[in-house]
């Protein structure tokens, strides 16, 4: 894959973010595998999409044995409607080491949560909101 | 001396006008020189072989290196003049088109008849038939009525189908001119050429006179405009636009008469909207700007709070209006619904599917129009609890208020004051909670690149407010954040989806859109997904040529990303890993450059942006162009939702 240099960098600057959870893998290598396993597809480059991964509390993230036993007991069965849920990774399509590795990638992205008072946008639509209704 | 002879022996001064233009831009006179058309010939034989293709004179002649034989005729007064007076007394502003022979002689009288001419109706060329067809859908989704469109005999159709396809799902009223010339290329006629879309569109004739012919265009008005709204057909042989019309009188159009409730029905509803401590009334899409309008003037007249669907889909009730939103109290004790469901009584136009029954004469049944649409799945009818009167609410609406006008007492008229204010007041606040609530789900992910969907839309909107602004483009894949943070006040904020899920409909339809901003000082929003845009990309070129307002901001996440997860999904539960999922379903390798390409259609653009605190410095830069009455493109970099 020759031009994956954007989303890459994205995700190696989070990958040297400082981690609140211990954990034996390596963020960057476990970025390559978020990429290329196209996880950002529904969890973003940064973790926030249509499903988000960062400061959700989820269970599944607690440990690297609960996301590991998430990963590989998914439904292995195709249903007959297109779905964007979860895919199921046995251990043959991701391996233990992988595995590892994308958990502490994932626990090693940093919040992007801008205080909503130090976003100028934010202020003006609030603003907007505020205005008496006109319509002409 | 016939027109045939004098096109091809211009004058001198014509000979110098058109090389200036043709040079224009070009890098050397020898570079322009030798693409110019050359008039020599080439070997015929060269043709020979082909049994079916057309004959190597058709083809000159399309090519433009021959005149079509001369016929002996005089034409001071050309039927398809008839034709283009009859589009002006309709109202017709815009016919979109890519040029096909089979209709040269409407072409003609558009560009040449009138004073002046080439307006009402104005040509807007096209690249593509479907790219024409989505305009038209575009702009009657803005503006409730028709523009027009040409189609090339067969072919043209053939391009555009998809296209009415969609506008009919949509139940967009268009009119479809389509050329039939007989005697030329046989490839490109046919018997029955409405015969290729009559199972998708509204209603079709070939008539067979002029005087048919003039009848059939106004009727077509009258049954795109007539719920079930809906695309129209006329198939215009060559004959009739090309004929001597001598002393044939244009007739006058009658407009469609558009059946609403009878003055009981009204009676009945007005009674229950002034009985009613909590009156409601639910609002759907009306068929025009005046329907919105109307649902206004009864809810205020009433007091009664009112739902929204502006912000899914164009003619909705203001969404800023003091009574839109739940209203002080949501212990609704009498609904009426207009075009949108309701538990009491609801007044909801026809839509396409009921015609299904007459104009699927080939047995297709499209899934969602057919009337025993499966229960489940996408698209499937939503159940409906209380009555429903299939007939046109807005129609309906002025006898409502005429009644409720009528029987409405002093104290009604107080408590419905005293409503009002409530509602107002409870409105705000609603509004204001969930403005903050999706703030901080907007937030999320601010400062990331490649940059966040809900950044374009939270970016743009403190920059158009106080604009005049229509946002187009389907929104569903950008995760539609202009839902929670814009206020869609106009019948034309949001012209909602493609219809029936076809991709390639939105560069078109904004386009459309932008020729009804155009002429009314709007400006025209685009926020273009990449997958769609690489349908029929030409639109571009459309919206220099004519000038148009519209700001396209890229969502390009560099795939089809619908697709992506779909096959990410599968090949997991198959056990495959997803790592082979971008097959087919990204745009990488090479990357495409959406600045340099508007920019070769004549387009000003930037980009690739993926920074995302150069965002709104660009689509300022945008902005000041479009309002200046330039389109402008800016390749936004994103998440890929
Ligand atoms: C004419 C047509 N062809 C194919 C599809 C299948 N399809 C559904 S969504 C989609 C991807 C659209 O890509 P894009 O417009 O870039 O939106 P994205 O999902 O990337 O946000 C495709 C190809 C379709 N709906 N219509
Ligand atoms: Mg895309």
């Amino acid at each position: 894959m020759k031009h994956i240099t954007y989303p890459i960098g994205a995700l190696l600057a989070m990958s040297l973010a400082p981690t609140l959870y211990a954990q034996n893998g390596d963020a960057k290598a476990g970025a390559q595998v978020y990429y290329d396993y196209g996880c950002y597809g529904c969890h973003g480059y940064g973790g926030y999409g249509r499903k988000d991964l960062n400061d959700t509390g989820s269970a599944i993230l607690v440990n690297e044995e609960v996301f590991r036993a998430f990963l590989r007991g998914r439904a292995d069965v195709a249903p007959l409607l297109p779905v964007t849920d979860m895919p199921n990774y046995p251990a043959n399509s991701l391996s233990d080491e992988q595995v590892r590795d994308l958990y502490a990638y994932i626990r090693s992205m940093p919040p992007n949560l801008p205080e909503t008072g130090g976003v100028e946008t934010f202020r003006q639509i609030l603003e907007i909101a505020e205005q008496p209704y006109r319509n002409d | 001396m016939s027109k045939e002879q004098s096109s091809q022996e211009p004058s001198d001064h014509e000979v110098k006008v058109g090389r200036r233009h043709f040079l224009k831009g070009a890098a050397s006179s020898a570079a322009a020189l030798a693409v110019a058309p050359t008039a020599k010939a080439q070997n015929p034989s060269a043709f020979a072989a082909s049994y079916t293709a057309p004959t190597y004179q058709q083809l000159q002649r399309d090519t433009g290196a021959l005149t079509p034989p001369a016929i002996e005729r005089t034409v001071v007064r050309p039927g398809s003049d008839l034709m283009v007076q009859v589009l002006k007394d309709m109202g017709i502003e815009f016919v979109a088109a890519n040029n096909g022979s089979s209709f040269e002689g409407l072409q003609e009288s558009i560009i040449n008849y009138g004073s002046p001419p080439n307006k009402m109706p104005e040509y807007i060329t096209a690249l593509h038939e479907e790219s024409s067809v989505d305009m038209a859908n575009g702009y009657g989704k803005a503006e409730g009525k028709p523009m027009a469109v040409m189609l090339h005999g067969t072919i043209g159709i053939q391009h555009a189908a998809m296209a009415i396809y969609q506008a009919y799902y949509s139940g967009t009223p268009m009119i479809l001119i389509v050329g039939r010339d007989d005697g030329f290329i046989q490839a490109h006629t046919a018997n029955d050429m409405a015969a290729m879309c009559r199972s998708f569109t509204k209603w079709d004739a070939l008539p067979k006179t002029l005087p048919e012919c003039l009848e059939a265009l106004q009727e077509a008005y009258r049954q795109a405009v007539t719920p079930p709204t809906g695309p129209t057909v006329v198939v215009v042989d060559m004959e009739l636009q090309k004929e001597e019309a001598r002393e044939l009188q244009v007739p006058p159009f009658r407009p469609a008469v558009i059946e609403g409730i009878d003055v009981a029905t009204a009676r009945d509803i007005a009674q229950k909207l002034l009985a009613a401590n909590n009156p409601r009334i639910a609002t759907g899409s009306f068929r025009t700007p005046e329907g919105c309008a109307a649902a206004v003037e009864l809810a205020e007249l009433v007091g009664a709070s009112a739902s929204t669907t502006a912000h899914q889909g164009p003619m909705g009730f203001p969404q800023r209006h003091p009574l839109c939103g739940p209203g002080a109290d949501i212990n609704y004790d009498y609904v009426l619904g207009l075009e949108a469901n309701s538990p009491h009584l609801s007044l909801q136009r026809p839509t396409v599917a009921t015609l299904t029954a007459v104009r699927d004469t080939m047995g297709i049944g499209f899934g969602g129009l057919r009337d025993n649409p499966p229960a489940t799945g996408r698209g499937a009818p939503r159940p409906q609890e209380g009555t429903v009167l299939t007939i046109d609410a807005q129609a309906s609406i002025p006898l409502i208020i005429a009644e409720v006008s009528r029987l409405m007492t002093p104290e009604q008229r107080r408590r419905i004051e005293e409503r009002r204010a409530a509602h107002a007041k409870a409105n705000h606040e609603a509004r204001m909670a969930a403005l903050l609530e999706a703030i901080e789900q907007k937030k999320k992910g601010w400062d990331l690149s490649p940059i966040s969907t809900a950044r374009i839309y939270a970016e743009l909107w403190p920059l158009i407010a106080d604009e005049d602004w229509c946002l187009a483009s389907p929104s569903s894949f950008s995760s539609s954040h202009h839902m929670q943070l814009w206020d869609h006040n106009k019948p034309y904020s949001y012209l909602g989806g493609q219809g029936a899920g076809g991709m390639g409909y939105g560069l078109g339809a904004c386009t459309g859109a932008a020729l009804a901003a155009r002429e009314r000082g709007r400006i025209v929003i685009n926020i273009q997904t990449d997958g769609d845009f690489n349908y029929a990309p030409g639109s571009i070129w459309t919206a220099v040529h004519h000038e148009l307002p519209m700001l396209t901001v890229m969502h390009n996440n560099r795939a089809w990303h619908q697709e992506f997860m779909f096959i990410q999904y599968m090949a997991g539960v198959r056990g495959r890993g997803t790592d082979r999922g971008h097959i087919g379903t990204t745009l990488r390798d090479p990357f495409i450059d959406y600045a340099k390409l508007a920019q070769g259609y004549g387009m000003k653009a930037e980009g690739p942006i993926d920074d995302p605190t150069q965002l709104a410095a660009a689509l300022r830069r945008g902005l000041d162009v479009v309002k200046n009455g330039e389109p402008y493109l800016i390749d936004v970099l994103t998440q890929p939702r």
